[in-house]
């Protein structure tokens, strides 16, 4: 299996060298003919009802070309879910979060359409806003969405096994709870939208997306309009984290600016616009209760989660779900017992990020590693006693394929001399370990599947279709790389067209990890139809049988006997010279339970592979000043087969940065009154080049069967775990485990005076 | 607003523009240049997405007034490559797999370049401290500091040095 030519390779990403020219051209560089600049009028206020909007002065401020307003919509709501269709693209009766959209401008340049912003007057009255879970749940006020009293959207209920009976039998059991409060993806690039239609009413936009697919179906139901008249154009894009997987209101305004202008408009978000007005990561507060056997394994587990959802839901039920699904799939349970909330608020609008639910997790492990202490097992020990195996089900029913979930605790505690250090460390040094899953894919409905084209050039070239999306992870590498590898063609043979909804098929887009496992897959099976005719053509010429060959280096030749050999090139003119096809498509549709659903029934196959990560992390605590310092993080993930190991140590050493370094160290939003008052990269803390620790990745093949070559997903399993083994790591260090995330040098050190003043019982 | 000449030395192009008192020389490069290989992430000055050179100095060209760069040297992330042919350090970027998203590797790249100039063999540590101001989400930096550390420099036990030689 091993023989593969481009496949496996370390091979740098194709579309590096635009951008190391400065050549790839980002939303913001965009042009277009007669172009005029969009900007957006905000709420200044977390929750008031709209009495009048008068746009009158800034109609007639000279150079504004077009103004609107919710009243210039179709009065379409937003949401993934038909349950979740909460959000207007332009508020009309109520705001519901400081930043929420009023009105939009286009003007002739951006002096103009800012002073144009302030002549539009917006009468409000304020209303009482609420700005907490708990507080939202308890509140006697007008409810933030008429339709839901308690400001609850979304209760998922989960529960398998006896889990009631399984704590009566327990040997010991613990409740802890764990919070964190919101956290941003900060992508480089802000958030920008270019849009323009033309003469046959199709709009044509471009914008930073997790999947094209899914901006174009939704600006199709809100202009009405035919999906086919959507061309979502394909554009470099600066990171997206998990949040740019929706439709942003800034997409729809943009496109209805340029409509009513009858110009192109391009509106480009400030720092603050990214960070408060598209999304953000939850604040949650979790209650794990678990009940072990005398060895430590998980008999019964009851978990309680809230989650601020901010003003409006649209992915709510994956977000309360897919904590839970992390843990579910990485940890074995006998019986558990799920309730997860998500509450409106008068905050932003929230997404899934790439480290979603931190507490959750962090807390999990921290929980774990208290009941290992108290039964005297090692953390190594208590998580190989408690971790997926192989072949197993979850607790909700989806049947776990490849697992190499062992192998990597194993080689990550090999590498990072767990063992001699743990317990061994001098004070305020220590290390921690943190184990994860995480599903390739979920149920995604019509969008479930990637389809692919291919079609071979004249000159022996082909050209790939795909509707995959690269948000800087390297998805077009992916695909080429693919393409290469089944056509017996070079990497700059292959020709991508992607993530453009007029040339290309439905694809699920860069959600839940499906990228290469759906996607790559999809193009893996077209090119392998389309290899399989000029096979039939080159065996006629070769006079052999077309099972005997193979391609390789732009030749096909005879497997055996390799010096009997045609150019691919000259394959494909003699096809097309006897009027044979040289194109060919190919589809991939996971094989999942299309009867599972996020609330109704949160049971059935969820995916057909998951991902699996260890991180072990060592630090070194200052306990004067409560600042840590990362030594090293070692990150181990079973990625099925290694596609191409350059990127994937790359995903993982960006995994190490978000998910530990910054989501357990640095990163939160802080607020006053809804307010967020961190908007901006001086206050909210990125980690740095001088930050970050030696980063060791370890890569473990587990070769899952239903992948392409044996493939799952590249690093999200490490983001999880580098939460986890971050906050074990500082737990250890200071001897007290710690229950608030990020742990902040305030938190340390307030934790290390406590204990301090605690009187003396028995040492960690 | 009153418009006044200035000129400017762009990657080694004597270039004369009228600009506005307020316009930043991020804007002028963009917009009048279409020199679009800067990017504004920020727009404060933290981020180093804008990071250019002025007469050899790395600066944040978002908070720098077109005015001040009046008879400069102004280098570009365009002005990196001789024509088609890359840079030792763009060469290993590509390499080293240290582009992802690639928002912030212009200014990465000009803030390397000015290192790298007067400092040809930096150690882990000063390239670190050096990209400091340079805000990355995608990479962890862990490849950015091996394509800056290996430039010119290359190491025997780095498997992306081999590369492309």
């Amino acid at each position: 299996m091993s023989d593969y030519t481009i496949i496996g390779k370390r091979m740098p990403r194709i579309d590096s060298r635009a951008k190391v020219m400065g050549k790839a051209k980002f939303t913001a560089d965009l042009k277009l003919p007669g172009m005029l600049v969009g900007k957006i009028k905000r709420s200044p206020y977390a929750h008031a009802r709209i009495l009048n909007i008068d746009t009158s002065k800034a109609e007639a401020l000279p150079g504004v070309k077009s103004v609107v307003t919710g009243k210039d919509t179709e009065g379409v709501k937003w949401g993934v879910f038909s349950y979740t269709r909460d959000q207007q693209f332009i508020q009309m009766e109520k705001v519901r979060y400081i930043g929420d959209e009023v009105a939009g401008v286009a003007a002739v340049d951006e002096e103009t359409a800012l002073e144009a912003l302030d002549l539009i007057e917006v009468e409000y009255e304020e209303l009482p806003a609420v700005f907490e879970s708990m507080e939202a749940l308890a509140s006697q006020t007008e409810p933030i969405h008429e339709d839901f009293p308690n400001n609850i959207n979304v209760h998922i209920n989960i529960e398998t096994g006896e889990v009631d009976e399984n704590f009566k039998r327990a040997h010991y059991v613990r409740e802890d709870t764990f919070v964190a409060p919101e956290d941003s993806y900060f992508m480089a690039e802000p958030y920008a939208v270019a849009a323009r239609f033309d003469y046959d009413g199709c709009l044509e936009i471009w914008c930073p997306n997790g999947g094209p697919h899914m901006k174009s179906k939704p600006l199709s139901n809100a202009f009405k309009i035919p999906l086919h008249q959507v061309k979502v154009r394909k554009i470099t894009i600066g990171g997206a984290f998990g949040g740019r997987s929706e439709i942003c209101p800034a997409d729809y305004i943009c496109a209805l600016l340029a409509k009513k202008a009858d110009k192109p408009v391009k509106i480009e978000f400030t720092r603050e616009e990214n960070s408060i007005a598209t999304r953000q990561g939850h604040a949650m507060i979790t209650t794990h209760k678990t009940g072990v056997d005398k060895d430590g394994r998980v008999l019964a587990r009851e978990t309680t989660c809230y989650l601020d959802g901010g003003a409006y839901i649209s992915t709510g039920p994956i977000a309360v779900s897919v904590p839970f699904l992390s843990m579910e799939q990485v940890y074995r349970m006998e019986s558990v017992r799920y309730n997860g909330y998500s509450i409106y608020t008068n905050k932003p609008i929230r997404g899934m990020i790439r480290t979603h639910g931190r507490c959750f997790a962090a807390g999990l492990d921290t929980q774990l590693d208290m009941i290992a202490e108290h039964l005297g097992i090692d953390p190594v020990e208590m998580r190989l006693r408690n971790v997926r195996k192989p072949g197993e089900h979850t607790n909700t029913k989806s049947k776990v394929g490849s697992c190499a979930m062992d192998e990597t605790i194993h080689k990550a505690v090999e590498r990072s001399g767990f063992k001699d250090k743990w317990g061994k460390l001098p004070p305020f040094h220590g290390i921690g370990i943190g184990t994860n899953a995480v599903q390739v894919g979920f149920p995604m409905g019509i969008r479930g599947g990637s389809q692919s084209f291919i079609k071979f050039n004249e000159d022996g070239e082909a050209t790939v279709m795909s509707g995959v999306v690269d948000n800087g992870q390297g998805n077009d590498n992916m695909l080429v790389q693919i393409a290469a590898e089944e056509l017996g063609l070079l990497p700059e043979d292959i020709h991508l067209v992607s993530a453009d909804t007029e040339t290309t098929s439905s694809d699920p887009g860069s959600y839940s990890q499906v990228s290469t496992f759906v996607g790559g897959q999809a193009v893996q099976i077209a090119a392998a139809n389309c290899r399989k005719k000029l096979f039939e053509v080159a065996a006629k010429v070769l006079k052999v049988k077309a099972d005997t060959l193979a391609a390789k280096n732009r030749l096909i030749f005879v497997k055996d006997n390799p010096e009997k050999s045609i150019p691919i090139k000259k394959v494909v003119r003699i096809s097309l010279t006897n009027f044979n096809s040289v194109n060919a498509e190919g589809g991939y549709w996971p094989k999942v339970d299309m009867k599972r659903e996020w609330v109704s029934n949160p049971y059935g196959q969820m995916c057909e592979a998951f991902s699996f990560g260890t991180t072990i992390v060592e630090v070194k605590v200052d306990p004067d000043t409560g600042q840590v310092e990362v030594l090293n993080a070692t990150a181990c993930q079973d990625v099925g087969k290694a596609l191409n190991p350059l990127v994937l140590e790359g995903q993982f050493e960006g995994a190490i940065a978000m998910g530990g370094q910054g989501g357990m160290l640095t990163e939160y939003h802080e607020w006053k009154d809804g307010r967020c008052l961190n908007p901006t990269m001086l206050d909210y803390k990125l980690p740095l080049a001088c930050d970050m620790p030696n980063i060791d990745t370890i890569i473990v093949e587990s070769i899952e069967p239903k992948g392409p070559y044996g493939a799952k997903e590249a690093g999200m399993s490490i983001a999880m775990s580098a939460a986890q083994g971050y906050s074990a790591a500082v737990s250890n260090a200071i001897g007290v485990y710690m229950d608030s995330f990020p742990l902040t040098p305030d938190k340390i050190l307030a934790a290390i005076k406590e204990k301090k003043s605690r009187p003396q019982n028995k040492e960690s | 607003m009153e418009k006044i000449e200035i000129t400017l030395t762009i990657n080694d192009k004597l270039r004369e523009v009228s600009v506005a008192p307020n316009d930043t020389l991020l804007e002028v490069l963009r917009e009048k240049f279409d020199l679009t290989g800067s990017k504004e992430s920020c727009g404060e000055g933290v981020c180093g997405s804008c990071t250019i050179q002025m007469d050899g100095k790395p600066v944040r060209s978002c908070l720098t007034l077109a005015l001040e760069a009046d008879g400069c040297r102004i280098k570009t992330v365009e002005g990196l490559a001789n024509g088609d042919q890359l840079s030792d350090l763009q060469e290993s970027f590509i390499n080293h797999g240290a582009v992802q998203c690639g928002f912030c590797t212009p200014g990465m790249l000009i803030s390397a370049d000015a290192l790298l100039q007067n400092n040809p063999k930096p150690d882990e540590k000063t390239v670190r401290k050096t990209l400091a101001g340079n805000i990355c989400r995608c990479t962890g930096y862990a490849k950015i500091v091996d394509a800056v550390c290996h430039t010119g420099n290359p190491d025997n036990q780095c498997p992306d040095c081999k590369t492309g030689q």
